[in-house]
């Protein structure tokens, strides 16, 4: 639902605005990291298909391939391109299911921060007064201290595993995004056509959900593109400071960790690969969302 | 009077989960221990009795300045954090002045030359710096600096030297040594943080009219960054970096692990393996107190750096 003013602007802007959209997308600024996390994503959901072997099926995986130099040719046959860790898994493998690990935990945090986030900053800014302050508060609080102290001091209160670092790395990263939402939800509050609908009568929850919600989200497209990388980063530094996700379902971060053991003996592969896949996943998405920032927002590019 | 009430509901918060987690006991005696020796260390420690009855023994002690003794080592965990904290302190200090050092001059090289090759280096480097896992970064200086070149050592703080009653790594070539490689480390976060910073100021002061009175003056530019981009620029790139020095000693956790530096991270992440509550809990009061003390300075930088946040105050 949008109010007229803005319908008559997306109507003139319409033309000129798609011309930039394409001009945006086509550069390649935009167009290599897009590429490159297709290729990601591509990676992870096929993880089963791609990967040489499976590296946590025990039946398969041979001591006797241990810490294979890149190349060398596997008991079983295969060629470990990247090479095998200490307990002989084929470290491209094992980055291609660890990738899916991390994406995996990254997206479902960032979609429960979200909804938290989306849901406090529009109650917030609706109510206003009492409860805004209270809420405000909190999320002032939160984000005093860094998300890497409060996601290490949350595990170690909840133990290991996938599910509880999805859910630190949740309460991380909701206030930003309930400050976020709030902060545009409040202008948005003011306008007329919410007062219209509360004359209407329309009930609260409707006004939030269909009026105030859609006109309040757009700030945060660029935010949470950001965040998920930033999000992928701290699950390896948790993972890697052994209180992230276990070793039997091992993520980027928990495979470089693996590696550590072995850097002082020579055998680089096992940590330097799995690094570089997770910086160009990091790298990917931190340009996609400066480039996404430049296009929605055109002021921006002079 | 704020930060009280939340020092406060941290530590109960904290208490009551940590309540929840694994016995502390399993990982304190020998497996094969008679249940009565269990039980004896269990009472020992007062983990037998309820755990309201523990929290207010706690806050007993936390209003005397004794937070508890740790289970492993046995002795008060403030006095081993305080032991402890002398070499985070040099790591984050160290990491914050590279980080100043090489990312002002760059920050504000890219400001004033936007279209220049130099910037789009400087500012790609930046996004792969912001990009790049700390701790995978410190395992690559270590295959490079040390495996391969064998330059620089490994894990462990060096020699250390005493300056004006300062103890410090910094004071001896060997301490140095070892300082470099986890202080680059950990600061390289940060240069990629204050090129950004120190970048977007200096477009933004440039743009106005009082640089552009200077100019028509014929200041020369040196002299124009120096006393006129600079002061200006500064104000909120200190405030971050005050703030941001608390994130440097969390950071340092994972730096601290990477290259055994005897800090505060090691210590808690030895705790939190070994689920030695009393130093998992000093560490959280104290970096919390850490926290409100520093966002405290950074009003009061504020206040004094910028006369509109004074008159706002006064109105109030």
């Amino acid at each position: 639902m949008k109010d007229g003013q803005s319908l008559i602007e997306d109507k003139l802007n319409s033309a000129k605005y798609k011309k930039v959209l394409k001009a945006n997308f086509l550069k390649p600024a935009t167009l290599i990291p897009i590429l490159l996390l297709a290729f990601i994503a591509g990676c992870a959901i096929f993880a089963p298909i791609l990967a040489p072997t499976n590296p946590y099926d025990l039946a398969i995986v041979s001591i006797m391939d241990s810490r294979l130099a890149p190349g060398e040719v596997m008991f079983n046959g295969t060629v470990a391109w990247l090479g095998t860790d200490g307990a002989g898994r084929d470290v491209l493998s094992a980055i291609i299911y660890g990738l899916r690990t991390s994406l995996i935990v990254a997206l479902t945090s960032a979609a429960i921060a979200l909804t938290v986030g989306i849901v406090v900053g529009l109650i917030a800014a609706f109510y206003g007064g009492k409860i805004d302050a209270f809420l405000m508060r909190i999320v002032d609080i939160q984000l005093s201290f860094p998300a890497i102290l409060i996601a290490l001091v949350l595990l170690a209160l909840l133990g290991k595993g996938i599910d509880k670092v999805i859910i630190a790395l949740a309460i991380v990263q909701w206030a930003l995004y309930a400050r976020t939402v709030r902060a545009t939800a409040i202008v948005e509050r003011r306008k007329e056509y919410i007062e219209a609908a509360s004359t209407l009568g329309l009930n609260n929850f409707r006004i939030i959900v269909k009026h105030l919600l859609p006109n309040s989200i757009s700030p945060l497209i660029v935010l949470a593109t950001l965040q998920t990388a930033h999000s992928i980063s701290i699950e390896a530094t948790l993972s890697f400071l052994g209180v992230g996700v276990p070793i039997t379902e091992p993520s980027l971060g928990s495979l470089i960790s693996n590696g550590f053991d072995f850097i002082l003996s020579g055998a680089y592969w096992i940590t330097f690969f799995p690094g570089i896949m997770l910086l160009a996943t990091v790298a990917a998405i931190n340009v996609f969302g400066d480039q996404l920032r430049t296009i929605l927002n055109p002021r921006l590019s002079k | 009077m704020q930060s009280i009430v939340v020092l406060f509901i941290m530590s109960l918060v904290v208490f009551t989960m940590i309540n929840l987690v694994g016995d502390p006991v399993d990982m304190l005696v020998n497996p094969e221990s008679l249940p009565d020796e269990i039980e004896r260390v269990r009472s020992d420690f007062g983990l037998d009795q309820p755990a309201h009855i523990q929290y207010i023994k706690f806050l007993q002690g936390a209003l005397s300045g004794d937070l508890g003794n740790s289970f492993i080592f046995g002795r008060p965990a403030l006095a081993l954090i305080a032991e402890r904290f002398p070499a985070t302190l040099e790591l984050a200090t160290c990491a914050l002045i590279i980080a100043i050092v090489f990312g002002l001059p760059l920050g504000i090289y890219a400001g004033l030359n936007p279209k220049s090759l130099g910037t789009r280096i400087i500012m790609g480097g930046s996004v792969l710096g912001i990009s790049i896992p700390t701790f995978w970064l410190g395992l690559m200086m270590i295959i490079i600096f040390s495996v391969v070149l064998g330059w620089l050592p490994v894990s462990g703080r060096g020699d250390i030297g005493s300056f004006l009653g300062w103890q410090s790594s910094a004071f001896t070539l060997d301490g140095l040594s070892h300082l470099i490689m986890p202080a680059i480390n950990l600061a390289l976060f940060k240069i990629a943080m204050v090129i950004r910073l120190a970048r977007a100021g200096t477009v933004e002061v440039m743009s106005l009219d009082f640089i552009k009175f200077a100019r028509a003056r014929g200041l020369p530019p040196e002299n124009l960054v120096r006393f006129h981009l600079l002061p200006n620029i500064l104000i909120p790139i200190i405030t971050v970096l005050a703030i941001e020095f608390g994130t440097l000693i969390a950071f340092a956790t994972v730096t601290e692990t990477i290259f055994a530096w005897p800090g505060l991270g090691k210590l808690v992440i030895d705790a939190i393996v070994n689920l030695d509550r009393p130093i998992v809990v000093a560490y959280l009061m104290f970096v919390v107190t850490l926290f409100l003390l520093l966002n405290l300075i950074v009003d009061i930088i504020y206040a004094a750096l910028d006369p509109r946040v004074r008159l706002n105050g006064d109105q109030q």
